[in-house]
């Protein structure tokens, strides 16, 4: 029985955080808890666009470039075969509802729709 | 005897947290951008702030258990880059009240406390003030 993590913010320190962001911690949650499956909501949603590498910054002398990178966090969930769903809606208001917009796999549901499946999952959870 | 406060273009009261949002790495933008055009900033750092300049936390992260060979930098070597490429015209500061109250006590050498109370003469060190984010 698989868990739900919810996702709603985004973007929580690319600079601090670099690779342990939430979805790093999915992939971990993930391989102890026994199956897990991603809700993108709200901002969150945009972590499921198909965009390049993120960038680099410098600092004075120093070149970091191993800043967080979501969108790739979430195509490494999908790769290890974690269901990642995003709220329809949300993909409208960030103008990324085109098709070929998301990584293949992406699966798009309704508002509020996975809250009936709460009683399926062993527990949930924010992310 | 009182702190001598260097006078700056852009004092940076930085009241927001990190690992919370793209605040801290938004801030360290702007402080690299304006000093990179000849810009002489200030620094002061308030509530969990503070926590960026620790010693403790060393030059680098924790590992990457699924990439053990990358380094990643910590917030604290940032810092410290910029203060090394720009001694002059950088000065940070961490307020004592919320460093001491977070048990953040440990900071950079270049890093200064500062009392609560001494905050006005940094903003009258400074031709501009902003605070960015929430204590």
């Amino acid at each position: 029985m698989a868990a739900l993590g919810i996702v709603e913010r985004a973007y929580r320190g690319a600079l601090e955080k670099q690779f342990f962001d939430g979805l790093y911690l999915a992939a971990e949650l993930n391989r102890q808890l026994g199956g897990l499956e991603i809700l993108l909501r709200g901002p969150a949603v945009g972590c499921a666009a198909r965009t390049g590498a993120a960038g680099s910054l410098r600092f004075g002398d120093r070149v970091v470039r191993t800043l967080s990178d979501p969108p790739q966090g979430v195509r490494r969930l999908l790769a290890d075969g974690i269901p990642v769903w995003v709220e329809e809606p949300d993909l409208v208001v960030l103008g990324l509802a085109d098709d070929g917009v998301l990584w293949d796999g992406v699966r798009r549901v309704a508002a509020g729709a996975l809250a009936a499946r709460w009683a399926e999952f062993r527990m949930v959870f924010y992310l | 005897m009182p702190m001598e406060i260097p006078r700056t273009d852009v004092l940076i009261t930085l009241m927001g947290a990190p690992h919370a949002d793209d605040l801290i790495t938004t801030t360290l933008r702007l402080i690299e951008a304006m000093l990179t055009r000849g810009g002489r900033v200030q620094v002061w750092a308030c509530g969990y702030a503070t926590l960026l300049t620790q010693r403790a936390l060393g030059d680098s992260k924790p590992r990457n258990p699924g990439d053990w060979s990358t380094d990643y930098p910590s917030t604290a070597a940032v810092v410290e880059a910029l203060l090394d490429a720009y001694p002059d015209r950088l000065f940070w500061y961490g307020c004592r009240f919320c460093s001491d109250d977070r048990g953040a006590v440990d900071h950079l050498p270049r890093v200064r406390l500062r009392p609560p109370a001494g905050y006005a003469a940094n903003v009258s060190a400074a031709a501009k003030t902003m605070l960015l984010g929430v204590i």
